[in-house]
């Protein structure tokens, strides 16, 4: 119970922030040369002026802005976010049938990209300047300086086209009836590559800061103390190193949900995965308003409860850290 | 003295400046080793490293010398680097070191406005910002910039959380040290070096940030930058590989160079890893 | 006017043959009998906001929707016209009354017939009113009565050319079901993403961002056709991420030109595929380069000129398009052969010096730098090309002393940059040319068109007797003083030079040596795919 005040209160507080960047957005983008009725123009390749007309009045683009600022947030007052000018349905819709593709490559990278980034980096941190360390931390820092769509384009053609092991996109073969056991290993092939590709910086990332807090933790008073004491090695990484080491890495998963999803515009337009990624892509590109702010939104809520529960660890884990913070 | 001696012990670090010193070689030398602009056609496209002898890294497809973007290119990543690094920094430090040692309603304020940029996913953000405003190199940079700094907040504001009630800075207190005294004297050094680690991140995360917008074919069509050298190859990544790759080397060396010297100048930094 | 059966006529014998015989079930021989069941995967390079052709006239459209709806017409391998729902045709003397017998026995896929009521409302609803190209060549549609339930007779209150009228009415002659528009919101009708129509085949799934999936039709009116199980479309807008899913076997076909120059060229050397540009021939595009006129040095004569000089467009085919394109000659393309004007030419080859003396010639000196002044280039993004194009634009241009800064803006932005606020001085993208000029040509040389309309003259340029011969040829029946007409209108573009159609270029498709009675028409992606089968 307490737990949910706590989520009711965070989100109202989340507030502020969100109407800001709505409106932000709103009012940014109508600053861009163009709006969605050009962008579809442009997409069929020309139209004559009276189809136009008609379209700018279909999307109430013959309306002031502030009008339709006012409509859209009293719209998003009653949950209401609106048409799809792209898809010609409501947005919400839109991404639901998006946020399956999101959620489980994000997960999926993430959870990746945390463990294996955790492991690497506590050995990497058991043998600094060692050559493991040296190995391992080269390894992180040549990962994190490959430009994501390079290194999905080169995966895909070596593993899809040369060797045929792996499906070359998509998110699960088309009009296959798949179900249980099978539909499972379906989607695992097709999310092997889009995953690794998407880990890759943030797996470097969590190496690199895992190692570096390794080290900084270890050689603190207590853990001294805990080695004084004669607790085991294992011992004292588990309980008092890792415990410490874990608070930059939870932070950073916080911090990096909103960039995950920055991210996956790239690896999803690769891969040609329907998630929320290209979505926003797609409807900064198409001017297509409702969509975009619809993206933001749900992220935006997405984002904030991956912060709260961030949060919820930290106080965990930090007994210094008290109540609020 | 002692604190170079301790960095340059560490291999690594040594190395990292190494690569560093190359690249910053590289933008020194463009203009005298190719004076002629590294945009104009130089030849025929896509002719292969060392076919010729007048291009050893060949020419794009758009028939530029490859090797001439290279050098000059070295220039554009660095000033995308550095510049939108320092914005991201000095807004980010600002606000985390501001609302972590305040905490109350500056930092309910200030974590609302982070929030808000985090929120966004920051490649979006940018997307958005590129449509708006345009594509012109310093656009780019100052978005960039713009986008990149929550995370060098939160992360200020992290350690000010777990520094501010240390037996240090309560010592500074009661000696009556004054606020911002505490803040950039006495916790700020204290709260860097993640910081400082993470400017490394925050700079490589710029160069492949301009080289993304560049394979969706949005950066500045004006500059011979390691980003549209990668965009452009893009087309032809099946079998002139190498326009693309010698970019990706480049892009990669230096971002291995940046972490490097990041890494080393923490390790370094750190008293408590001295003696390790 | 009533017209009995007898009196039916039909404008040429070549058009009484094509439409009485089944068009083109078996105008190819081809290896083996055509063998039931397969699934053609196809490659869809964006997603589809809607999925009607009788409110969107395009490619991507098309592609998916024309196995689902039919047109009234489709073209043969040689581009003539042959029946689709129409079965005959005949205009009256003075061009304004153009009466369309159609098909008997068809049925709409929900079960209902088809029949004269569902022309008369999508041409006058939807073609008329909705769909773009359409509603600027059926502006003088007045009327369309329907003498019996198969019988359709278009009323214009100024004369229509029927071949113009037929060639369009391939693209812009879709027609979908009045009773599932009717009494609706056209725009936002379930069945724009749901199609219904008489096609070979019926919609199935739209799953947005991944495929769109379509399945014979058991009902159709050709006996014993289609011949494939399902179609799919992949929706794949990764250029590389395409060319792996051929390669994979992912896809058997790429259309209209979505794949990388590079790969177009490796995977004419797999024996697997053909690279073809047979059965797109009634589309072709040429890549452009735009004069704003309100740029002052642009507006004079012999800087357009210069500008044409100094690029070498041979050298730009050969080395940046894999050979893929020709000089551009004008406004018509010279595969159209009904319109391509016999002594049409390269206005201003290649020649740098002369292009440096025009300048000079000009009063535009090389300054500091060496150059004579500043230029904002805009590329319209649409496919490698265009950037490609306009860094050699670029390149060239520094040759003779014209710098070009290019401004990159998004697609949507380029469009409004360039056709709404007028903001560039010189802009580079694709012009359409869709069989015949007054379909989507001639609305880039006629004066008039609002701010705000893309592809059309925005240039700040302006000639009475170019708008006079277009206006003319719009409703001048008789095909060859039309042709005549238009060859003028070339001539004229030539002289004034308001705009450069540089290249001429074809679309590709990349297709599978699986598939059978493939681009066996002129407009193969686009059309029914009714007799296609694929080998196992």
């Amino acid at each position: 119970m307490r737990l949910l005040t706590l989520a009711g209160r965070r989100l109202l507080a989340a507030l502020p922030a969100l109407l800001i960047i709505l409106a932000g957005l709103f009012l940014l983008l109508q600053l861009a040369p163009g709006d969605t009725v050009d962008a579809l123009v442009a997409q069929v390749g020309g139209g004559d002026p009276t189809m136009i007309e008609e379209l700018r009045r279909h999307y109430a683009l013959d309306q002031s802005t502030s009008a339709r600022l006012a409509d859209y947030l009293w719209r998003l007052v009653h949950l209401d976010l609106g048409h799809s000018a792209i898809y010609g349905k409501p947005v919400i819709d839109v991404i639901v049938e998006r946020l399956p593709a999101t959620l489980l490559l994000m997960g999926s990278a993430l959870s990746f990209a945390f463990a294996a980034g955790m492991v690497l980096g506590i050995l990497a941190a058991r043998r600094v300047n060692r050559w493991p360390d040296t190995l391992i931390s080269t390894l992180g820092l040549v990962f994190y300086a490959t430009p994501s769509f390079w290194f999905g384009l080169m995966g895909m053609f070596f593993f899809a086209v040369y060797l045929g092991w792996l499906p070359a996109g998509g998110f699960g073969t088309i009009g296959g009836g798949l179900q249980g056991w099978a539909l499972f290993v379906d989607t695992l092939r097709h999310l092997v590559l889009p995953t690794l590709t998407l880990a890759l910086i943030f797996l470097a990332i969590y190496l690199r800061i895992m190692r570096a807090s390794m080290l900084e933790v270890s050689t603190l008073d207590f853990v001294r103390t805990a080695r004084a004491k004669g607790l085991a090695e294992g011992a004292v990484v588990v309980r008092h190193v890792l415990r410490n080491a874990l608070l930059p890495m939870v932070t950073l998963i916080g911090l990096q949900a909103g960039t995950m999803l920055g991210g996956s515009v790239v690896v999803e337009s690769v891969f040609a995965l329907p998630g929320l990624g290209r979505l926003a892509y797609e409807s900064v590109m198409q001017r297509d308003l409702n969509t975009l702010l619809g993206v933001v939104f749900v992220s935006a809520l997405l984002v904030i409860f991956i912060n709260f529960v961030v949060d919820l660890l930290y106080a965990k884990l930090d007994p210094r850290i008290s109540g609020e913070h | 003295m002692q604190f170079i001696r301790d960095y340059l012990r560490n291999p690594a670090a040594a190395i990292g400046l190494l690569l560093l010193a190359a690249v910053l070689a590289l933008a020194a030398t463009a203009g005298l080793l190719f004076p002629d602009d590294p945009l104009g056609l130089a030849g025929r496209p896509l002719q292969w490293p060392f076919a010729n002898a007048a291009f050893w890294l060949g020419t794009d497809h758009s028939g530029r010398d490859i090797a001439a973007q290279i050098f000059h290119g070295a220039r554009v990543s660095l000033v995308i680097g550095f510049v939108a690094t320092l914005i991201a920094i000095l807004i980010g430090i600002v606000v985390g070191a501001l609302s972590g040692y305040y905490g109350g309603v500056v930092d309910d304020v200030l974590m609302r406005i982070t929030e808000a940029f985090q929120i966004l996913p920051n490649f979006l953000l940018l997307l958005v910002l590129v449509a708006v405003f345009g594509s012109e190199l310093n656009t780019i940079i100052v978005a960039i910039g713009v986008v990149s700094w929550p995370p060098a907040a939160r992360l200020t504001r992290a350690e000010f959380l777990s520094l501010r009630n240390r037996e240090f800075v309560q010592a500074g207190r009661t000696l009556g040290l004054g606020d911002l005294r505490l803040i950039f004297g006495e916790i700020l050094p204290n709260a860097l070096p993640p910081v400082v680690v993470y400017a490394s991140v925050i700079m490589a995360v710029a160069i492949l940030l301009e080289s993304a917008l560049a394979f969706l074919n949005l950066s500045d069509p004006n500059v011979p930058s390691w980003g549209n050298l990668i965009g452009g190859g893009r087309s032809v990544l099946r079998d002139q590989w190498y326009v693309s790759a010698i970019p990706g080397v480049a892009i990669l060396l230096t971002v291995l160079a940046v972490s490097l010297v990041g890494q080393g100048l923490n390790d370094a930094l750190n008293p408590r890893l001295r003696n390790r | 006017m009533k017209l009995t059966r007898r009196e039916l006529l039909l404008s040429s014998g070549a058009l009484a043959a094509s439409a009485f015989f089944p068009p083109f079930a078996h105008a190819r021989a081809e290896a083996g009998a055509p063998r039931k069941g397969g699934v053609l995967n196809v490659h869809l390079a964006s997603e589809q906001r809607i999925l009607n052709p009788s409110l969107r006239a395009s490619t991507g459209v098309y592609i998916v929707t024309s196995k689902i709806i039919e047109s009234l017409v489709d073209l043969d391998a040689d581009g003539k016209i042959v029946a689709q729902l129409a079965t005959a045709w005949e205009s009256s003397k003075d061009g304004k009354t153009i009466t369309f017998k159609l098909r008997e026995g068809v049925k709409w896929h929900d079960g209902k017939p088809f029949t004269a009521a569902d022309v008369q409302y999508n041409a006058l609803e939807l073609w008329k009113k909705h769909l773009n190209f359409s509603t600027g060549l059926q502006q003088n549609l007045e009327a369309v009565d329907t003498p019996d339930a198969h019988t359709a007779v278009f009323r214009y209150s100024r004369p229509i050319p029927l071949d113009l009228l037929l060639r369009a009415l391939a693209d812009l002659g879709y027609v979908v079901p009045r009773h599932v528009f009717e009494g609706t919101n056209v725009l936002e009708n379930p069945a724009n993403t749901a199609p219904i129509g008489t096609g070979p085949y019926r919609f199935v799934q739209y799953e947005r961002g991944q495929y769109i999936i379509a399945e014979r039709n058991p009902d159709y009116w050709r006996k014993d056709q289609p011949y494939l199980d399902r179609i799919v479309w992949r929706i794949i807008t990764d250029r590389s991420a395409a060319t792996a899913a051929l390669e994979t076997g992912q896809v058997q076909l790429s259309a209209y030109s979505q794949l990388a120059l590079a790969d177009l060229d490796r995977l004419s050397k797999n024996p697997d595929f053909e690279v073809t540009a047979k059965g797109l021939e009634a589309n072709q595009f040429n890549n452009t380069l735009e004069f704003n006129f309100r740029r002052k040095e642009i507006a004079d004569i012999r800087v357009r000129r210069a500008i044409a000089h100094a690029i070498n467009i041979p050298f730009f085919i050969e080395n940046f398009l894999y050979g893929q394109g020709r000089p551009g000659t004008g406004p018509i393309p010279s595969t159209s052969t009904a319109f391509y004007p016999k002594d049409a030419k390269v206005a201003y080859p290649f020649d740098k010096a002369r292009a440096e003396a025009l300048l000079d010639e000009a009063g535009y000196r090389r300054g500091a730098g060496g150059v004579r002044f500043t230029l904002k280039l805009v590329p319209i993004q649409n496919g490698e090309d265009v950037p490609l194009f306009a860094t050699f634009i670029q390149q060239s241009l520094a040759a003779v002393g014209i710098r070009v800064e290019i401004t990159n803006f998004d697609y949507a932005a380029s469009l409004a940059a360039v056709y709404k606020e007028h903001n560039f001085d010189i802009a580079t993208g694709w012009h359409q040319y869709r069989g015949d000029p007054a379909v989507s040509t001639t609305v880039w040389l006629h004066s008039g068109s609002p701010a705000g309309s893309p592809w059309t003259n925005q240039y700040g340029w302006k000639s009475e007797k170019v708008d006079t011969l277009i206006e003319d040829a719009a409703s001048e029946i008789d095909p060859a003083k039309r042709r005549e007409l238009y060859a003028e209108v070339v001539r004229e573009i030539d002289e004034q030079f308001p705009i450069w159609f540089a290249i001429e270029r074809d679309f590709y498709s990349v297709v599978s040596k699986k598939v059978h009675n493939g681009h066996n028409t002129a407009r193969w992606p686009s059309s029914s795919w009714h007799d296609t089968w694929l080998t196992a």
